[in-house]
């Protein structure tokens, strides 16, 4: 199967967001729960019409009875922040084969009370995630490991602290105007990101997301079927993905966000895009860093610019590329991978209220995670979604 | 906190007992002569030909992060310190925190060796630190 026969032949068919906030209060299945019944109510679906499940939780077969549901498979997959972009693939992908007509991808959390129990022992959110033994060292958590990434950006090509506030200001601004978000009616200076308590050098407080509850689904079908539903669909235009490990092994896992080049060119390839053709991007951005280094690396900038092209305004609205245009992960919410999803479909839907991008018709969405160890082996996924020309 | 607690791999355990007699091992293909750290297999030679081999205990700083946030309350008195990633003069990278030096004079590049620093009777933990001999 040629991949470029794929593009457009998929579509998003519902969309279903809770609230997504710092102690919810709410339990994950309670989230999860709401989330399905949102898409299905977005799309004009029940419960029976839903044939395949994929989550994010390892509590999977509780899961689809307390959701109600009686799927052909249901299946849980976990790369931390592209198992969101993951879903959607192995969606359209039991779709193509037969297996089921209408997926349901489905995440949902309630991590930010710092309650979760690690399988150490530990309790805490993302934030002191164990990579094994650098634990000694008291080496733990994303921050740290983005650090190692922001360092070596910084070393090589002489980004700043300030550029890495540019980033924060700028989805401040986003999510300053957008209901729901951590950051809605509160925008930022970069005096204030500057003034913000160091944490892992050389990130800021505001340089760093928090962890946030919420649950979100996303309803996959064809777009033969989509267009006979409720909302505008949203076309799958293209899919890729990538992995780090091959970075670690040639040492150049540092110098690199992700392994962002073959992710890029198998949805690009796929889709019929440059990188031009790209109206709004939504990037995974546990930290600030991850912004500049992914409009790199998917050419919006060349190598090195990225720190003076956000300052200058390019990723605001009206900018050359519009970039989390909810506030992101920083400023909006944390729902891993799916921030960028939703955001992406958002905007394809028309539903991006003050900070929607006119004419946006192609949505980039990037996902990294899967921190399983040392080398922070960490998936890289692309999706390219567009609007039904 | 012990090695075997946080790296519960036997694969690594040679790497650790060595530490013990303040030697530092790196994994290496007899085969092409590639080191890895930790236990791996040969890209090009698979698991066969893999050996664990004293190294020099030298290397650079390749990258690290200053850390001022005490993420559990044993961190805490520590801070602020210096953890990051050293590549080793025979390839690979190592994890680390970088002792012997206040956290500010950390630089990318800097020169580093191992010490050894003995927590009991099971378990050595090695560490890095500038040779302040060769700096740039």
């Amino acid at each position: 199967v040629d991949g470029c026969d794929l593009s457009g032949r998929f579509a998003v068919a519902g969309l279903g967001v809770t609230d997504q906030g710092i102690r919810l209060g709410r339990p994950s299945r309670d989230l999860r729960r709401e989330a399905l019944e949102l898409a299905l109510a977005d799309a004009g679906l029940t419960r029976r019409d839903i044939d395949g499940y994929i989550g994010t939780s390892s509590e999977v077969f509780d899961d689809i009875r307390h959701l109600g549901l009686s799927p052909g498979f249901a299946y849980t997959m976990q790369a931390g922040g592209a198992t969101a972009t993951w879903s959607v693939l192995n969606a359209i992908g039991a779709i193509l084969t037969g297996q089921a007509t209408t997926v349901a991808c489905l995440y949902g959390v309630a991590i930010s009370g710092g309650q979760t129990a690690r399988a150490d022992g530990s309790r805490g959110g993302y934030g002191t995630f164990s990579y094994g033994y650098p634990r000694l060292y008291g080496f733990v958590g994303a921050g740290m490991t983005h650090a190692l990434h922001a360092r070596r950006h910084m070393h090589r090509y002489g980004t700043t602290s300030e550029h890495l506030g540019a980033v924060a200001v700028a989805q401040r601004a986003h999510a300053a105007v957008r209901p729901g978000t951590l950051g809605f009616g509160q925008p930022i200076t970069l005096a204030d990101h500057q003034a913000s308590r160091m944490v892992v050098d050389p990130f800021r407080l505001l340089d760093c997301c928090r962890d946030t509850d919420g649950g979100v689904c996303v309803i996959v079908t064809s777009t033969e079927r989509a267009r006979d539903l409720g909302p505008v669909p949203a076309l799958v235009l293209g899919v890729g993905t990538g992995h780090n490990m091959r970075n670690w092994w040639t040492g150049d896992v540092y110098d690199l966000h992700d392994d962002i080049a073959p992710a890029k060119a198998i949805a690009f390839g796929q889709a019929g895009i440059t990188t031009a053709d790209i109206d709004v991007a939504a990037l995974y951005d546990p930290f600030t860093i991850s912004v500049i280094m992914q409009l790199e690396a998917y050419g919006f900038c060349g190598p090195g610019e990225g720190g003076p092209f956000v300052a200058s305004g390019a990723t605001g609205l009206g900018g050359a590329i519009p970039t989390n245009t909810g506030g992101g992960q920083l400023s909006g919410y944390y729902a891993t991978g799916f921030t960028a999803v939703v955001e992406a479909l958002r905007q394809i839907r028309r539903e991006a209220g003050a900070t929607q991008v006119p004419q946006a018709e192609v949505a980039l969405v990037s996902g990294h995670g899967g921190n399983g160890g040392i080398q922070n082996t960490w998936s890289h996924a692309t999706l390219v979604v567009g609007v039904d020309r | 906190v012990k090695p075997r607690d946080l790296a519960p791999d036997e694969l690594d355990d040679p790497f650790w007992a060595a530490c013990r007699q303040h030697v530092f091992l790196v994994h290496q293909c007899t085969a092409c002569g590639r080191a890895y750290w930790p236990a791996s297999t040969c890209l090009d030679h698979g698991s066969a030909s893999m050996e664990w081999q004293p190294a020099s205990g030298r290397g650079e700083v390749f990258t690290y992060t200053i850390v001022h946030h005490a993420y559990d309350r044993s961190l805490a008195d520590r801070l602020p310190y210096a953890v990051g990633v050293v590549k080793l003069d025979e390839g690979p990278f190592f994890h680390s925190d970088i002792v012997g030096c206040v956290p500010s004079a950390v630089q990318v590049g800097m020169r580093v060796h191992v010490t050894f620093e003995t927590v009991d009777d099971e378990t050595t933990i090695p560490h890095f630190t500038p040779d302040t001999t060769d700096q740039p």
